[in-house]
This record gives C-alpha cells, structure tokens and sequence, in this order.
C-alpha cells in the first residue's frame, strides 16, 4: 500500500506538488492521471526516493523507500524507458541491479524471457528501440518479484501487441494481491487498464474515483428503442424525463435511469428493443476536469476546448 | 507471474517473505554491482588501454632519453634529469585511471541510469560508498599495474647506469615510489569520484580532473619559485615522491604529504556526499 500525505514540491516559488494526498490499495490497478506539467512524475519521483518533497511524506508499506534494504524485492518501478546505460547489454544491466539486491541471476534470465526480450538480451541497449527500452524498463521492475509495481507512463513506444501485453502484465499483478500504480495522460489508455483513478493537476489532486464510478457520474442520457415509442414517450415524461425522439424513431431521455425505464415499461407491457445508457467520451469528462489545471496547452488545443 | 514464480527473485530466500538484511549485506552487494557495472562498460576497457599506451610511449621517451645519455659527455651527463616514470607516466596514468573513478557516476548521470542505480540502492550514501570502494580498488589495482610495468620497464631500460639519470641503485629501492605512485592513483580515482557527484557532467570532471592532474603542474612552473614548490608540493602527481621520501624538491615531509592525501579524500567525497544526499537525483 502507498500513502502520500500532503505533499508539497517547489522548485522556486513554482509549486510542482501542492500538498497532494492520496492512497494506492493493493489488488486493483490504479491510474494516476493528468495533463503534461501536472506533476505525475515529480510525485512518482518522491514516492521512490529520487526527489526530495519540500515537505509531506510518501509511505511505501508504512516506510518510506530510502529505508527499505532490499527495495527490488518490494517495489519495482519504471520511470523513464531511457535509464539504462546505452553501453551495457541488456542482461548486464539487470544483471547489475539483481546483484545489488541479491538476486540471482536465473532470475534476470526469467523475466528477460518475460517481456520478450531474451533473443537480444547480450545487444548494448544503446541499439535498442524506444519499444524494447520500455520492456527492458519493465523487465527490471519486475526482477525482485515485488508486491507494489509503480510505472510512469509504461505505454510510452510500445506497438499494439505490447501495449495488450502490458495491460495483461498489471491486470495479473493486482489480481495476485499487488498494489499497482500507474501514471499516464491519456485517458483512453487509462479507461482500459484502470480500476481506480487520481486523477490531479497543477501539482493537486482534482478527483479520486473509481472508473465505474466515473463512467456512471457522467452517464449522459438513455436511448430507448420501442415499436410503440409514442406510448412510452408520455410514461417516461410522467417520471421527470424529458424526451424527445430521434429522426429513426428512438427516445432519447434524460433524467431517468435505465432501470426506471425498464420497469415503468414492462409495468405498460410495452416492449423494448433496446436500451442504451450513453455517458459523455471519458476523453472529454477528463479533459472538461483538468481544462483549468493543464500546465501546458497549444493555442490550437484550447480552442478545441468546449 | 505464473513463469516468474517458477523462478523465484531471491537468490537464497522466498521473495514471499522480504527478509531483513544487515547492513553489511547490503554494502556488500551494492559494492560488488558496482563492480559488475565497471566490468561491463567499454570505456572501462578504454581508460586502461590508454593508460597502457601512456605507459608504452612514456617507455619510449625513456629509451629516448637514454639514448641521448649515453651519447652525452660525463660533463654533460652529470647535469641530466632522472629517467623517473613518476614525471613521465604516471600523470597520464592517474588522469585515465581517475577518470574511471569520475565516470563511474557521471557516465550514469549523462545517460540517466543513476534512475535505477538509486531504485536498486536507494540510500545514497551507501551507493555513493559502493562506488568509492570500487573507485578506490581500480586506482589501486590499475595504479599499482602500471607503476610497476613503468618502473620494470625504466629499470629494464637503465641497466647499470649511473646517477643521476638512474635514481635507483638497485630495484627494490624503486619499490616505496611504486606503491606510493598506486596509492597516489587510488587517491585520484576517488577524489575524482567525489567530484563527478558534485559536477554531474562527464565533460566537465574530465576537463577539470585534467587540469588538476596535467594542466596545473605546468603551470605551476611558471610561478614565482617561492610559490612554484608550495603550490607544486600540494598538487596531486607530485605527492608521490614526498610520500616515498628520499631525494626530490618538494617542501612536504612523508607525514605531511600523507595528511594532503586525507585531506583531498575527506573533501572531495564529504563534498560529493552532501551534494549526493541533497540534490534531487535526476
């Protein structure tokens, strides 16, 4: 479990965290969210030890990361796909960090073999793809076998099938009981991989949530397909909805839950053909949330903005 | 995880149950994964093979000056400079050696894999002690390489030649300034070390460990005498004769020579360390 309480980061009077806190459960994927600038990475940064917070503190375990001995076998993390020496082969790096934690090296064997890599495992990374340096990054996390995985930004580079594999990789780690917390800006990726999501800008956190939760909350309006639409039409009106009907003969209505529907229809034995809540494109919940608290945004981008 | 399971991330331990380790253990490992990332790194290789060729050419300029010697008239003969690698060689030796010292941390903050160094390790200062135990041990060991195949070689090259162009009547009276000459190099490679933490940059140690080790004894020579031999005394390649003692220019006593070699450790690793502990990592 990871708990960061009111973090705060100032790199001059520019806060970059601002008194940020928030919880990470193991068994579930949770997707840290936010727009470039948000300060996603900073916080990753602090929770590993390789930033100091101005003040606050981030807890892997009740301790904080620069205290624990053997940290590989705890907490595997990526934060940059282009952290491994250019000059050192693949198996060489993992094989220097699996000795600094007393792993041994069948181990590096393994999870080279794991995320697909085994075949160039004795290539300088220097030679690498941005996709193979992102599995190399990978690769290591997972080397001491950890209970919590942190990955900032994992899709990054990767094709198709990696990105599936990946998405498949956490979704296994939580369900084995393992706190998994990963960082992106793309809320697509996210509504995919996610159970829960932080999502946060300008250095706070905007909202906290489960995905299912965010679906819901944006629900948008129910489309109702009927042979006898007129008759449903006045029932539904009845409810507190308003309807109106598309140019194919549907209802669209809005105020009232799917459910309600169903049942006030089954009650005027009226049949339904379909019925379909519709929510708001996540992509757009997510940028409607963050609009305010983007760091960095093109000209063009923010008049796309509604 | 199923085929990670089937190999499990402890070497010796179930990865279920994380267990304590002392912190000797972990010193240790963090020492011996430092030294896997110097074995495993060409410019390693390339720092010694230089260091190799500096001690190949300085050979050369010795059989040079032999040559001239035994060309010389006893007038002149009298009046020649010692055949002594330590003015030759070993400058060139301790800035290529040092400079393994230097990119043993620099080289992973150019490249941004002191990320997962300091993942793997993340106490700093037992990483920034890992490294300068490695640092330490390849100055010494490279140091005592090359000052011994300089000096067999200078010896070779002399034969029975008299003084003053042969400092040594017999080989084992070369042996003090030998090892003196390693430690001298095992000194640099740390120093050099403390200064990449503080630095961070590649270029910047290197041209600086430069001027330390070659630059600023030339210069030296063209201050007042005065100052020529108290600034020269203190400068890093020429702490190996004071420390051997016997016969050389220089003001320092062994002892005083031995505290300016403390000295340059305590303050170039307490100033790397503070800069190490403090700074952000990347």
């Amino acid at each position: 479990m990871i708990v960061v309480t009111e973090l705060t980061k100032r790199y001059g009077p520019t806060p970059a965290l601002d008194r940020l806190s928030f919880e990470v459960h193991p068994g579930v994927v949770t997707g840290f969210l936010g727009p470039n600038g948000a300060g996603k990475s900073t916080a990753l940064r602090i929770i590993l030890g390789l930033h100091r917070p101005t003040s606050g503190e981030a807890l892997i375990g009740n301790r904080r990361y620069d205290r624990i001995r053997r940290p590989m076998r705890e907490v595997g993390a990526v934060l940059d796909a282009d952290a491994a020496h250019p000059g050192r082969t693949a198996f060489h790096h993992l094989a220097c960090l699996a000795r600094s934690n007393g792993i041994g090296m069948a181990r590096v064997t393994a999870v080279l073999e794991q995320v697909g890599l085994a075949s160039v495992a004795h290539k300088r990374v220097g030679g690498f793809s941005l996709g193979m340096r992102q599995r190399l990054g990978i690769a290591g996390a997972l080397l001491g076998d950890p209970a919590v995985v942190l990955l900032d930004e994992p899709v990054n580079g990767l094709d198709a099938a990696g990105i599936r594999w990946i998405r498949s990789t956490l979704r296994s780690l939580a369900a084995e009981g393992r706190t998994v917390l990963l960082s992106s800006h793309l809320m697509s990726e996210m509504a995919l991989t996610v159970d829960h999501v932080l999502i946060i800008g300008r250095g706070r956190l905007l909202e906290e949530t489960s995905m299912a939760e965010m679906r819901d909350r944006f629900e948008r309006d129910v489309l109702v397909r009927s042979p006898r639409a007129d008759e449903l039409a006045p029932i539904l009106t009845g409810l507190g909805a308003s309807v109106t009907a598309t140019e194919d003969g549907a209802l669209v209505a809005v105020g009232v839950d799917a459910p309600t529907i169903g049942d006030a229809a089954a009650a005027a034995s009226i049949p339904i053909h379909g019925l379909t809540p519709r929510s708001a494109p996540l992509e757009d919940v997510y940028l409607e949330m963050t609009s305010e608290a983007a760091e960095y945004r093109a000209a063009a981008e923010r008049v796309a903005q509604p | 995880m199923t085929t990670l399971r089937k190999c499990p991330a402890t070497a010796d331990t179930s990865s279920a149950a994380v267990p304590t380790v002392p912190r000797s253990r972990v010193f240790r490992d963090a020492v011996a994964a430092e030294w896997m990332k110097l074995r495993t790194l060409r410019s390693t290789y390339a720092f010694l093979a230089s260091s190799a060729a500096a001690t190949l050419l300085g050979m050369l300029i010795l059989f040079l000056l032999i040559q001239s010697f035994d060309q010389a008239t006893a007038a002149e003969q009298a009046n020649y400079e010692t055949a002594d690698p330590t003015v030759v060689v070993m400058p060139f030796v301790i800035f290529f050696v040092g400079s393994i010292g230097a990119m043993s941390i620099t080289s992973e903050f150019t490249t941004g894999s002191i990320g997962p160094g300091l993942l793997a390790v993340p106490q700093r200062r037992v990483l920034l002690g890992a490294k300068a135990t490695t640092a330490a041990a390849v100055g010494l060991l490279g140091g005592l390489l090359f000052a011994l195949l300089a000096f067999a070689g200078a010896t070779l090259l002399l034969c029975d030649r008299p003084a003053p162009l042969n400092p040594w009547p017999t080989w084992t009276d070369a042996m003090p300034t030998v090892f003196c000459a390693a430690l001298v190099v095992m000194v640099t490679s740390t120093v050099a070390l403390g200064l990449g933490a503080v630095v961070r940059s590649t270029a910047s140690t290197l041209v600086t460990l430069g001027g330390l080790v070659l630059v600023a004894p030339i210069f030296a020579h063209f201050l007042p005498t005065t100052w020529q031999l108290r600034f020269g005394s203190i400068l890093l390649p020429n702490l190996t004769p004071q420390l051997a003692g016997g016969n050389h220019p220089y003001l320092l006593s062994q002892a005083g020579a031995a505290a300016v070699i403390v000295v340059y450790v305590v303050v170039a690793l307490g100033a790397g360390a503070l800069s190490f502990s403090r700074r952000d990592a990347s």
